[in-house]
């Protein structure tokens, strides 16, 4: 078949690079012309990663047989090394760019198949690009990473950290926007492992620059209801003095409709009321779908109420 | 004298009751009938409000305390008197349910149809609620769509005005690589033509002025002198690359020549 064909060509491919690697050693220093045979060997190692890609056959459901697939494995994470081969080569010569660029690609062939690996190689293209000092795309690969460990790996903390990092180059190179976007997702999993202050700066901090900007205007009420949730799985009494504050700041807060259903809910708390507070959450659900994250923590707090009410039963 | 008053309360209630018999027969009937009963109906009603004043009347007598109960039943009794009076005039005219009822031939069905007319209502209600209802959700959802376009538009924003940044930048960048270069250029002309001009110089020296060592060199120092000031001044590039012209066209051999050969030099020049 035609896939097989070209892994055949690639594992050649692969055969003739590694014999030029093996030869530049010996003749290389007489001549000087190591970096030429380096530069063709890297040539050669990209061509064949590009054919290992190509024989992964990407519609790839049809291949049930078990040989196939094995194959089929094996010719990604033959292109994942065959990238990386051709990275060390780069960086072998001093070509940092070059290096990088082919650890990005050996990253994502990696991405299919092993995770693991692909951090590695991702993690290496940061730290070059880090000397090099271009932080914004070594911003945008740990948000790469961040979403492998989100996805793959789910390892929760170690996305949290990536997706920090990622803020903070952001906002060193001055893209409060794209900073934004990454604040918004570790305070979303922070929030989800139970450490709410730091979700409360973190929604905080957002909703008072959304307020000030015209077009992100509309999406502060969307912050400001989440902070005012985290402050309630905290503590009632913060919930309430937080809902003020934000009506004092932002006036078109207490227009919508989350500010009254934070309201229904705090005095449905108050009076310890598991019904009145079920009603009010399913009559603005009636309205507008709530998402995950809203309905896990508006589940949490009303735990806290029927536990509290079996207390004092 | 709050027998008084009662009596007077009968007289209405009875009075009351016959007007609104009459009144109930006046549009079935015609002419003369009609005539004569609307006179009565008239009569009773002038007899009622006679009643009326002297309920009136009566109750201003009585002591303040009772009053309130008598005035409360006084008022009822107007808003009657009132309706008999309006239900009079409208009989006149002729308008009533069962007229209605003898000419559009529907009298069982009366009340359901009334039902039925009601149940309708109702739903036609509840419909236009639930659409109400629907078209708020759909605009909540288009303000949340619009929301996170906005956020898009804010990201892409800033990317572009990264790019142009980086964009002005190369520019510059480009702007003195070019410069660089064209230094360098005039540079190795300048060289160049100072290269192989000065041996030119030094050979034809040898050729024409065969002079011994000692003024040779002063005068070699001179010529040297001479020769490296128009260099200098000819930096500009137009000149510079015209001695490159000419000095490229002279053929290797003859250099060459010269230098081996230099009193033969002047026969090739």
């Amino acid at each position: 078949m035609d896939n097989s064909g070209k892994e055949k060509e690639a594992l050649t491919l692969m055969a003739e690079a590694d014999k030029k690697m093996k030869s530049s050693r010996g003749f290389g220093t007489l001549f000087g012309g190591s970096s030429r045979k380096y530069e063709e060997a890297c040539d050669i190692y990209v061509r064949a990663a590009n054919m290992f890609k190509m024989a992964k056959n990407w519609s790839g459901k049809i291949w049930l047989e078990l040989n196939s697939g094995h194959l089929e494995l094996q010719g990604v994470w033959a292109a994942g090394n065959a990238f990386s081969q051709a990275a060390h080569l780069h960086l072998q010569m001093d070509n940092k760019l070059d290096g990088a660029i082919n650890f990005l690609d050996a990253g994502n062939a990696f991405k299919k198949t092993d995770p693991q690996e692909a951090i590695n190689c991702l993690n290496q293209a940061i730290e070059i690009y880090t000397d090099m000092g271009r932080f914004t795309i070594a911003a945008k690969h740990h948000i790469s990473i961040a979403e492998i460990y989100e996805s793959e790996l789910l390892d929760v903390d170690k996305a949290i950290c990536h997706y920090e990092q990622a803020a903070d180059y952001y906002k060193g190179e001055e893209s409060k926007s794209a900073a934004n976007k990454c604040l918004l997702k570790v305070a979303t999993y922070t929030a989800q492992l139970e450490q709410y202050q730091k979700a409360i700066d973190i929604y905080e901090q957002i909703g008072t620059y959304a307020m000030d900007s015209v077009l992100l205007k509309y999406g502060a009420k969307d912050h400001f209801f989440k902070a005012a949730l985290c402050h309630f799985c905290v503590d009632m009494l913060n919930a309430r003095l937080s809902v003020q504050r934000y009506e004092d700041m932002f006036p078109a807060f207490s227009d919508a409709r989350e500010c009254k259903l934070v309201k229904k809910l705090l005095d449905a708390y108050e009076e310890q009321d598991v019904d009145a507070f079920t009603d009010a959450v399913k009559d603005f659900d009636s309205i507008s779908r709530l998402d995950q994250w809203n309905t896990t923590m508006l589940l949490r707090i009303k735990k806290q109420i029927q536990d509290e009410e079996s207390d004092l039963r | 004298m709050s027998s008084d008053f009662e009596a007077y309360e009968q007289d209405f209630g009875t009075l009351t009751a016959e007007i609104t018999n009459k009144i109930g027969r006046i549009p079935k009937l015609g002419g003369e009938e009609k005539t004569q009963l609307v006179l009565n109906v008239d009569k009773q009603l002038e007899e009622v409000r006679e009643l009326m004043e002297q309920m009136d009347l009566e109750v201003r007598e009585l002591p303040i305390q009772s009053r309130g109960m008598y005035q409360s039943r006084l008022k009822s009794y107007k808003g009657e008197m009132d309706k008999l009076e309006k239900d009079f005039k409208r009989s006149r005219i002729a308008y009533s349910d069962e007229v209605r009822n003898e000419l559009l031939g529907e009298d069982a069905g009366s009340s359901e149809s009334q039902r039925a007319h009601l149940l309708d209502n109702t739903e036609k209600l509840e419909r236009s609620s639930r659409r109400l209802d629907a078209g708020y959700q759909i605009a909540v959802e288009t303000e949340q769509v619009g929301q996170e376009i906005l956020a898009n538009l804010h990201t892409d924003r800033e990317k572009i005005q990264r790019s142009r940044d980086r964009l002005r930048e190369t520019d510059a960048n480009l702007g003195k690589s070019s410069r660089i270069l064209t230094g360098m250029l005039r540079r190795k002309a300048a060289i160049h033509f100072l290269l192989i001009h000065w041996k030119r110089v030094w050979l034809h020296s040898f050729v024409h002025f065969p002079v011994p060592l000692r003024r040779h060199s002063q005068t070699m120092s001179g010529e040297k002198e001479i020769q490296r000031a128009p260099p200098q001044k000819s930096v500009g590039s137009r000149e510079g690359s015209e001695v490159l012209n000419t000095s490229k066209f002279r053929p290797f051999p003859s250099v060459l020549a010269e230098f081996l050969f230099p009193r033969a030099g002047i026969l090739t020049m």
